[in-house]
């Protein structure tokens, strides 16, 4: 688990041995690159808001109703996007007891099996994502506060930070399965 | 072959004869219509958001996922702006008014609304609510002036602010900690929460809601009309005749717990006070032109509904 | 199926899953989504989606990132570093100073960072070849940082405890404030420790230089002026800013947790661009990345175990799993202990974030009707996680040392956590038997609860 530190700091995500693959995984990964850009920008704006909030009540008795919301959208929009990004490097941490004992071919079985079952999940979710962002725009759904900023953007942002991580893990199984065979 | 119905709930697990009233209540009537039904129907109750979040029970009722809950009906505010009636400053001064709605005019539009979303209300409850306060007595709308308080919805932020208030908010499980700690003075909200909160050990005046308040919330036990439909008529009837009985037991336990609280404030060396008619106009005059004001500009629907519920008055 | 038929079910299908390889927060959901499709009414699908916002939508989850960002931006500055020599200077006069110079930067990192391997990576990168340098053996040197590192989750702010105070509805204030005590408990014990093992490791290394082997390091003198150690002091000065500054808005009734977060990220950053001049995006987005990186990591767990757990809910096998045991009519010691065991046995695979989930709903029930205090517990669960963190299989603090000095073979860092692991017992027996090293603390600044 990267906690703050990394482990291996690698350059970037693999690339794909077929060419096709390559240019779909190079597209993400500009994408990806682009989202933990603003989503940088999102948390240090997070923390600014937070403490204008402490500040303002204690300087100014201003009622601070709005800054939890919008810190709350603002990391669920982070935390969803940056979801791709983390799985191109594998940052999704599991346990890899298996890989040490299994022989590499039903490594890499297990790995391409593990891999297709966690797209199915979510892009299962992200479609589940999309029916509740649809639900919440058709209905001008809000959230219950006193702010009650609409629902529909953090359930944008969910939905679309999940189809990204889908298509993340699609192409890394695409990839396993072009990939060429490299002598052991 | 028995059905087995999930009631969910936010408040603390209890027995049928002991704790929060509002989980009594889901006790007993899991109870009596399990009796009446001659076990064909047969519940499980999951109090303390042990099922579920808070927030996600309305929606998940309305799709069928869960069976029956007992919620703030203001709590879906966010999905179904016409709930918000449910919690709005100075439109129900009293229990007597309160317990009136189920069949007057706006209790059957609401009824009528809520069946269109997919929900069915099974037993009309209200609850009446105080202020707990460390620096000063809560009585008029010009003694919140510059405190931070939590009012717990939009409509009460609304009516706080603009009597002056440094309106706060912060999740539940921190409001013991903040008033502790002074980062925030008083806290609106029901007489059962007001004790559950544990609030009397770092309160020094109450503001009671026995006898008068401009402060009554609906939380009523309401049911999924997806699971509703699928029962047979005679269950859907013991349903609902055991639900209207049990409104009986929610007001005078709601009064038992308005008059419960001061009691367990005032043992504990704050200071109770209690509103009377002149205060509550007060605070509905800041109403009308905040809050109700605000809630009529939603929809028509809301419209309507506050103007049925102006009859009431 | 009985509900406890499918939660050993549910068990057995989660292990295979998770043993796969699967990352967990995938496998939580798949485990999950699949246990809902098959026993569970089909409406139960189309509202996960909203389950899991609901779940995360809570500032109280949310400063998490905040946490983990303010701990990154220390551990990533050169700030780690001063703040481990400053004091290394001043004590390394004490026997085994060099220890517990090493112990006490970890505490005081740990009361900035929220999680443990921020922790020993901070101050162990820094730490362990100084420790070498100076003749300590490299078990015993990796053996202290590990140890050292776990204080990180158990002193404010903790984010395993944020997790805690959700699942068990508590303060989180109170519950930070609980830690310390144990947390000092902790220190003690580690510097103890260090100071008896260091002077046993001396007079090994003396005794073999006057029977005329080679002089050890240990021998060497170390010499700072008092001008010298003057001239660090200033370095400690940002943490102590840092450190007040947060805690006074928090319980001075300036600011709620989730602001406090917020806060201690911004004076974080602010302090490392005032002091050492890191303001340039190229040289803070590299600690924002990783906080990103680890933040986004874990809440997907924290997202994903809510369906997880509403599932164990919904098929009642929270509730007959916690019923059951409440029917084994354990004494309330005898309870604790097999709970506790259940966590080191949890311990061995999973990570403190997973276990805190995946737990609380089973044996927080139990653990109420005996009669224990949940704060306390909270502190009590903490350190038998941390346990977990130094002790394998999967041991975080173990892999972080690997990373910091590959060179010590995984053996010595092993035997070196060992004694450690003793010591963190004998911190939970003290708790057991003297309560109030958790709860005088918040009692005497919150009141009593
Ligand atoms: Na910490
Ligand atoms: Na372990």
């Amino acid at each position: 688990m990267s906690h703050g530190f990394e482990i291996a700091s690698p350059k970037g995500p693999p690339v794909p041995d077929h060419p096709f693959v390559a240019r779909l995984a190079k597209g993400l990964e500009w994408i990806n690159k682009t989202i933990v850009r603003i989503s940088m920008f999102a948390m240090l704006l997070t923390a600014f808001i937070l403490t204008y909030s402490v500040v303002t009540r204690y300087l100014f008795k201003i009622p601070t109703d709005w800054q939890d919301e919008a810190s709350v959208f603002m990391l669920i929009g982070v935390t969803f996007f940056s979801a791709a990004y983390v799985q191109s490097y594998r940052g999704h941490i599991g346990i890899e007891v298996l890989s040490s004992i299994l022989p590499p071919a039903i490594n890499r079985f297990r790995l391409l099996l593990v891999d297709i079952i966690s797209a199915a999940f979510c892009l299962f979710f992200s479609w589940k994502s999309w029916t509740l962002f649809h639900e919440a725009w058709v209905d001008g759904q809000t959230t219950s506060s006193t702010f009650a900023p609409p629902l529909w953007i953090p359930y944008a942002m969910m939905a679309a930070g999940v189809t990204l991580l889908s298509l993340q893990i699609v192409v890394q199984v695409l990839a396993a399965i072009t990939a060429k065979r490299r002598a052991a | 072959q028995a059905t087995t119905l999930k009631i969910s709930h936010q408040f603390p697990g209890g027995t049928l004869e002991e704790g929060d009233f509002r989980d009594r209540l889901c006790r007993m009537f899991a109870a009596e219509v399990q009796k009446r039904s001659n076990g064909s129907l047969k519940f499980e109750i999951y109090p303390g958001s042990s099922l579920m979040k808070t927030n996600a029970q309305f929606s998940s009722m309305r799709k069928g996922a869960l069976d029956l809950s007992l919620v703030p009906l203001s709590y879906a505010g966010g999905e179904v702006p016409e709930v918000n009636i449910g919690l709005m400053p100075g439109l129900v001064p009293s229990y007597e008014v309160g317990a009136a709605w189920k069949n007057a005019e706006v209790g059957k539009e609401l009824n009528k609304l809520l069946l269109d979303k997919g929900i069915v209300v099974v037993s009309w409850i209200w609850q009446a609510g105080g202020v707990a306060s460390r620096t000063k007595a809560v009585v008029d709308p010009d003694d919140v002036k510059g405190m931070k308080i939590r009012g717990g919805s939009r409509e009460v932020d609304l009516v706080l602010k603009a009597a002056g208030a440094a309106v706060v908010s912060l999740p539940s499980n921190e409001i013991y900690a903040a008033m502790q700690t002074g980062a925030m003075e008083a806290a609106m909200t029901s007489s059962t929460s007001l004790i559950s909160f544990r609030l009397e050990e770092v309160s020094k005046f109450l503001t009671s809601g026995r006898g008068q308040s401009y402060w009554y919330m609906f939380e009523p036990l309401m049911m999924s009309k997806t699971i509703f439909d699928k029962l047979t008529k005679d269950q859907q009837n013991t349903i609902m005749t055991v639900g209207a009985e049990l409104e009986a037991f929610a007001i005078k336990a709601a009064k038992q717990d308005d008059i419960a609280v001061a009691t367990v404030y005032e043992k504990k060396g704050a200071k109770v006070v209690d509103l009377n008619a002149a205060t509550v106009k007060k605070w509905q005059a800041i109403a009308r032109t905040t809050a109700w004001k605000d809630y009529a500009d939603k929809n028509e629907n809301c419209a309507k509904l506050l103007k049925l519920a102006e009859k009431l008055l | 199926m009985s509900p406890l038929t499918l939660g050993v079910l549910y068990g057995i299908v989660t292990l295979i899953v998770m043993f796969s390889g699967m990352p967990i927060a995938f496998a939580l959901g798949v485990v999950a989504t699949g246990f809902m499709y098959f026993f569970m009414p089909a409406a139960s699908l189309d509202t996960i989606t909203q389950n899991v916002y609901e779940e995360m939508a809570s500032i109280t989850l949310l400063s998490i990132p905040l946490f983990i960002l303010k701990g990154a931006a220390i551990g990533k500055s050169p700030a780690g570093r001063d703040l481990y020599s400053a004091i290394h200077a001043w004590l390394h006069k004490v026997p085994g100073g060099l220890g517990i110079a090493n112990v006490f930067a970890c505490a005081m990192f740990a009361a900035m960072a929220g999680s443990s391997p921020a922790t020993c990576s901070a101050i162990g990168s820094a730490g362990i070849p100084e420790m070498r340098r100076r003749g300590y053996s490299p078990g015993f040197a990796a053996g202290i940082i590990a140890a050292g590192g776990t204080l990180g989750i158990l002193l404010p702010p903790s984010i395993t405890m944020i997790l805690y105070a959700v699942a068990a509805e508590q303060s989180l204030g109170r519950l930070f404030l609980a830690g310390i005590g144990p947390g000092i408990l902790l220190v003690i014990l580690f510097s103890g420790y260090a100071v008896y093992r260091a002077r046993r490791e001396y007079a090994v290394a003396y005794q073999a230089y006057q029977q005329g082997g080679v002089k050890s390091a240990y021998l060497e003198e170390e010499h700072f002026t008092l001008a010298q150690k003057v001239e660090m002091l200033p370095r400690v000065l940002p943490f102590v800013i840092l450190l007040i500054g947060v805690m006074v808005a928090l319980y001075g009734g300036y600011a709620t947790p989730s602001e406090t977060a917020g806060l201690g990220a911004l004076l974080a950053m602010v302090l490392i661009a005032i002091v050492y001049g890191v303001w340039r995006p190229k040289d803070i987005s590299p600690f924002i990345t990783s906080t990103i990186k680890e933040s986004t990591m874990l809440l997907f767990i924290i997202g994903m175990s809510l369906l997880y757990s509403y599932v164990m809910s919904y098929l009642h096998i929270s509730q007959s799993a916690a019923q059951w045991v409440v029917d084994l009519h354990l004494s309330k010691w005898m309870l604790l202990t097999v709970i506790l065991l259940m966590v080191v046995v949890f311990g061995f695979f999973l990570p403190p974030v997973s276990i805190i989930l995946m737990m609380c709903p089973i044996i927080l029930p139990p653990l109420k009707v005996a009669g224990f205090d949940l704060i306390w517990f909270g502190v009590v669960m903490t350190i038998v996680m941390e346990m977990g963190l130094i002790h394998p299989p999967v041991g975080l603090n173990i892999f972080v040392i690997k990373n910091i000095a590959p060179d010590i073979p995984l053996k010595d860092i092993v035997w070196g956590v060992m004694p450690f692991l003793l010591l963190m017992l004998v911190a939970v027996i003290l708790l057991c038997v003297f309560p109030h090293i958790a709860t005088a603390f918040p009692d005497a600044l919150m009141g009593a609860k």
